[in-house]
């Protein structure tokens, strides 16, 4: 993980230089991160990267931030379209 | 070099299967009853099934088991399923998703 051109969120490409420098200059926490570089906000609802991106902000920021909620898994577990959802029509593979 | 597994040393050979056209941005592609659109498409040398709305790089299957969406293509008119998941069937229309060009809303 030492190479900071490595990407860590896959569905939005942030890399690991992206999130390193927005945590040295804000030392926010992850969530602000995902806030600030998108990283987690991707297509897949940030199941790939979300605890990547947890571990390497907790590991970048040494004290501890009280406030720090995790981040989570976002609704809806399966993206859905507006047709399935709202009843028009129904199909197996809504996504 | 033919990428489907047609003698397996464990499985044995490839039942016969009766074979199935897919098109796919508009190009014939053979296929066989039962493949995914993900695996048949493999089996014809297309790894890309998309392209990143951003950077427009080439994107295609990730975890192949319908979690991570990486292999999203647009089937019909306007539907968006994961090829890894969805069977192919005779002379199904699949499109390749691609990069949002700025300014434009035409984008399923």
């Amino acid at each position: 993980m030492s190479d900071e051109k490595t990407i860590i969120c896959r569905c939005e490409e942030v890399s690991l230089k992206t999130i390193n420098d927005t945590v040295y200059q804000y030392s926010c926490s992850s969530r602000e991160v995902k806030l600030r570089t998108r990283a987690g906000m991707g297509y897949c609802g940030g199941r790939t990267c979300r605890h990547v991106i947890d571990t390497i902000v907790a590991d970048l920021n040494q004290k501890v931030i009280t406030d720090d909620i995790q981040l989570s898994y976002r609704p809806p577990v399966r993206p859905i379209t507006f047709g399935a959802l709202g009843g028009v029509y129904h199909e197996n593979e809504s996504c | 070099m033919r990428m489907r597994v047609v003698n397996h040393p464990v499985l044995g050979n490839l039942p016969e299967r009766n074979r199935v056209t897919i098109y796919f941005n508009n190009q014939p592609f053979q296929a066989y009853e039962g493949d995914t659109i993900a695996s048949a498409m493999m089996a014809e040398g297309i790894k890309t099934l998309r392209n990143h709305e951003e950077s427009g790089n080439g994107r295609g299957i990730y975890c192949n088991i319908g979690h991570c969406f990486e292999c999203r293509v647009q089937v019909g008119e306007r539907k968006v399923v994961r090829a890894c998941l969805t069977p192919v069937s005779e002379g199904m229309d699949i499109y390749s998703l691609s990069v949002f060009k700025k300014g434009s809303e035409s984008h399923c």
